[in-house]
């Protein structure tokens, strides 16, 4: 890490949930993760390994059983409402969904104005101008503002979900699988248009995806989690190039590479060091 | 960096008012209509009325439509249309005081409880199953032998025991949208419960509580009138619709009009309210249900033609496919315009496009399974030495299974929960392969152990809940494989999938079509898939083939500028924290007519 001091710290972070019948699923078991300020932090793991959860956690949304989230300094793993909504304008949050994000019946100049409403004495007018502002600043057209979601594609309505993550100037956005509902040249645009904002603004963000490949293109440091427990954790590029946890291994071997005759010496090699993943029962 | 999305939006009609809207609605516009007349006939009916609605004349006792009287009189020689006007006011005032309750009640209870479930929520629909299970006649018939004749106290009962039909109806409807994203992404926003309530979730279902109040108040309006009929209601002789629903009953044999101005009246009133909630809720939805016509000219191209002179069947081809053409019923631009691909024996053809570039319809297109609003035009197939006319899909079922076998994007929404995988896979084999019940079951164990399954025996006594969705894929393509089919269509297989699992279900395909030298059918937008199992690959772009060749010629050396485009939005070929090229870019910097 870094001399700076971080922007958000979780520590020994477990949350269970509690199943019908009885049965009880460790979520988290002990993560203990940073992000410092102006950094993107990747974390990676496969459905179930408990990423979403780490991300529900520090919005707010779960609560921690055990553990602390300390965000700037301040504890607020149990932050009561009232701190929690003050909260809302310094971490926000970008879904995987584009389509059940944003509130089908209000339009996109309503639901962008909702993170300023806590903001003391803006007027309607400052309101419509920072609306305009931030619109232009991802790259929609002026009127989308007085439009429906149901007028815009999954690219454009996820440009729109990161508007309302950023209209407020917040300081750590929860970017929970971005891209993984967009085609490959939408997802191309959202990657830059997040790496531009995240350069602009100087924001924090903690990249949550399954797919490797995209989390090394936005962060320089990657965490790997496996059913609730942090792998490995280090250099994007270290991670990728000298990968230490038998997990991570398996997690890059079976990536597929988009070229035949790579992916083909890559496959072999997945087959002859055993590098297919076989979690214990 | 190009933000080509800019491009996509429509210029801005300018959005009609509300009533406009409304009035744009035959029957809504009519019903408005009469609802205003009734409203500004009752309010004025002193000063339009031409006579006294007590005032007698016994000289002109039950007569029909007169000059003197329009509507004509009733058997103490009263003016029917004046006694209709004065009995308008309290028929209205009862409806907007049983409304108020209900729907403040309704609306108020049925929200909160949705939206905070818990133990708040059990007591409220205990409460509402107590009051529903209460006969309302009864209630309101106590009700009035306390209150005399007060129609005020009887409509504010009414109010209450209606309250907990649309308590139910507007629970459960707050309950669907509560777990929806753009609620927690407000609540994360930081806006109160009240703003979220108010904002989200009564802004979402208004519709449905629309249609709920307003045909509550067409049943109030028989209440009413009902009550006023049994007298219980506005004393007579004072003027109201069911006094003078009653006094025409009395004569109904020697004078039917009577009957005729009150019985229209309440009728239409009861319609008009009916009908006006439907138009109420289809004219507020308008405003944000109306799609962006011009959203998927996002790219800013204009559509690719790219057919040259259709070529012959390929006679060698397991699957010859010639000028599959795929409408959406009503819409000129065709989904699928003009589409030919061979599928040589034991080759894996990748057909790779973005999301609604015609993909996956064009392979569902080839066992007769569109889904319903969408037609093949015209369409040749040659497969297992016979020709099918693809717009035809009735000849196409005898190939399902046995010629054309399929998998699925989602394994666990193919898989029936109700039951086990082994009976998935016996029912296959046993209604079109013809087995008994023993060799099916033999046979289903073997197509286990084909897919790779450690314990067949135990898995297929399991049933789709109990195993995970890797295995569901596997499963999956045991079922695809029962009849041994000459060709596998795979539909985005491991897309749902995790990326290690991925590497599994490839593996296991890639041996399956080997070891039966089967040609696959892959659809991906992934081009690791295509690089990792295809020979071949066919890029689709709204619907045209942009071009097909050979995976390694594909990858190194494409011929299109938009297949070189998709191959670089890849983040795996760009140096991390690097600007992506991007498709848009491509289609902007020529213009693309080949």
């Amino acid at each position: 890490m870094n001399d700076v001091a971080p922007l958000l710290t979780v520590k020994d972070l477990g949350v269970t949930y509690l199943l019908k019948g009885g049965r009880r699923f460790e979520a988290l078991k002990g993560v203990n993760l940073s992000v410092a300020p102006g950094e993107t932090v990747g974390l990676v793991g496969e459905s179930g390994s408990g990423k979403t959860t780490i991300g529900r956690v520090i919005l707010g949304q779960t609560r921690a059983q055990t553990g602390r989230i300390i965000f700037d300094g301040e504890d607020i793993t149990h932050a009561d409402r009232a701190r929690r909504r003050a909260l809302g304008r310094d971490i926000q949050v970008v879904f995987q969904d584009p389509y059940g994000s944003l509130n089908p019946v209000r339009s996109i100049g309503q639901t962008l104005a909702e993170p300023l409403l806590g903001e003391a004495g803006l007027t309607r007018a400052a309101v419509a101008a920072r609306v305009a502002d931030i619109l232009h600043k991802v790259g929609m057209p002026a009127d989308t503002a007085s439009r429906y979601p149901a007028q815009f594609s999954g690219g454009q309505r996820q440009r729109i979900a990161i508007a309302r993550a950023v209209i407020a100037r917040p300081r750590l956005i929860i970017c929970d699988e971005p891209v993984s509902a967009l085609d490959l040249s939408v997802q191309a645009q959202v990657l830059n248009l997040l790496n531009q904002l995240q350069r602009d603004m100087g924001l924090s963000l903690l990249f949550i995806s399954h797919d490797l490949t995209v989390v090394r293109h936005v962060s320089r440091r990657t965490i790997v989690l496996y059913r609730g427990e942090i792998v490995e954790e280090g250099a994007t590029e270290s991670l990728h190039e000298n990968p230490q946890h038998a997990y991570t291994r398996a997690l890059l071997a079976a990536a597929p590479i988009p070229d035949p005759a790579r992916q083909r010496a890559h496959r072999e090699q997945r087959r002859m060091g055993d590098l297919t993943w076989r979690p214990e029962p | 960096m190009s933000l080509q999305a800019a491009s996509g939006a429509l210029p801005a009609a300018a959005p009609a008012s509300l009533l406009r809207r409304l009035l744009g609605r035959p029957l809504a516009a009519l019903a408005l209509l009469w609802l205003s007349l009734v409203l500004i006939a009752s309010l004025l009916a002193r000063l339009i009325a031409p006579y006294d609605p007590l005032d007698q004349d016994l000289l002109a006792m039950r007569q029909g439509p007169t000059p003197a009287h329009w509507l004509g009189t009733d058997a103490l020689g009263r003016d029917l249309l004046s006694r209709l006007l004065y009995g308008g006011l309290p028929a209205l005032t009862g409806i907007v005081e049983a409304l108020a309750v209900a729907g403040l009640l309704g609306v108020g209870i049925g929200v909160t409880a949705g939206f905070y479930r818990g133990r708040y929520d059990r007591l409220i629909v205990q409460a509402v199953d107590l009051v529903m299970s209460l006969p309302a006649i009864v209630v309101l018939l106590s009700i009035l032998s306390i209150f005399h004749n007060s129609m005020f106290a009887a409509m504010i009962s009414v109010g209450l025991l209606g309250s907990v039909g649309i308590i139910r109806v507007v629970r459960s409807a707050t309950l669907a949208v509560g777990s929806e994203l753009y609620i927690e992404a407000a609540r994360i926003a930081g806006l109160s419960d009240f703003a979220i309530i108010t904002r989200h979730v009564i802004a979402r279902i208004a519709g449905t509580i629309i249609v709920q109040l307003s045909l509550f108040a067409a049943v109030v309006v028989l209440i009413q009138t009902g009550i006023s009929f049994l007298g219980l209601g506005v004393p007579p002789p004072a003027p109201s619709w069911g006094g003078m629903i009653f006094d025409a009953s009395s004569v109904l044999n020697n004078d039917a009009f009577m009957l005729v101005p009150p019985g229209v009246t309440v009728a239409l009133t009861v319609l008009a309210f009916a009908l006006i909630g439907d138009g109420l809720r289809d004219a507020l939805a308008e405003r944000w249900m109306q799609r962006g016509a011009g959203k998927v000219a996002a790219a800013g191209g204009t559509a690719v033609s790219l057919s040259g002179p259709r070529r012959a069947p390929d006679l060698e081809a397991v699957l010859s496919l010639r000028g599959l053409v795929i409408h959406a019923q009503g819409r000129e631009q065709p989904l699928v315009n003009g589409l030919d691909f061979d599928l040589m024996a034991g080759e894996t053809l990748g057909i790779v496009g973005e999301s609604g570039s015609g993909k996956t319809l064009s392979v569902l297109a080839t066992i007769g399974l569109l889904p319903s609003g969408t037609v093949v035009s015209s369409g040749q197939m040659l497969v297992a030495g016979k020709s099918y006319d693809l717009s035809d899909p009735r000849h196409l079922s005898v190939l399902r299974g046995k010629v054309l076998g399929m998998i699925f994007q989602e394994p666990m929404a193919a898989l029936d929960p109700c039951f086990t995988i082994g009976t998935h896979l016996t029912e296959v084999l046993r209604a079109r392969g013809g087995l008994s019940r023993g060799a099916a079951r033999a046979r289903a164990i073997e197509l286990l152990r084909e897919v790779k399954i450690n314990d067949p025996e135990d898995v297929a006594r399991r049933y789709p809940h109990q195993i995970s969705g890797g295995m569901a894929q596997r499963v999956g393509i045991a079922r695809a494989l029962a009849l041994r089919p000459l060709v596998l269509i795979a539909d985005e297989p491991t897309t749902a999938l995790d990326v290690t699992v991925q590497a599994e279900i490839l593996d296991l395909m890639r041996g399956l079509a080997a070891s039966s030298h089967m040609a696959m059918l892959l659809v991906t937008h992934d081009w690791g898939v295509v690089a990792d199992i295809c020979d071949r690959a066919l890029v689709l772009y709204r619907g045209t083939c942009i071009e097909t060749a050979p995976v390694a010629q594909i990858f190194s050396a494409p011929q299109h500028a938009y297949t070189a485009a998709l191959l670089r939005a890849n983040p795996h070929n760009a140096l991390p924290g690097t600007e992506l090229p991007t498709v848009a870019d491509v289609w902007q910097q020529q213009a693309l007519v080949p």
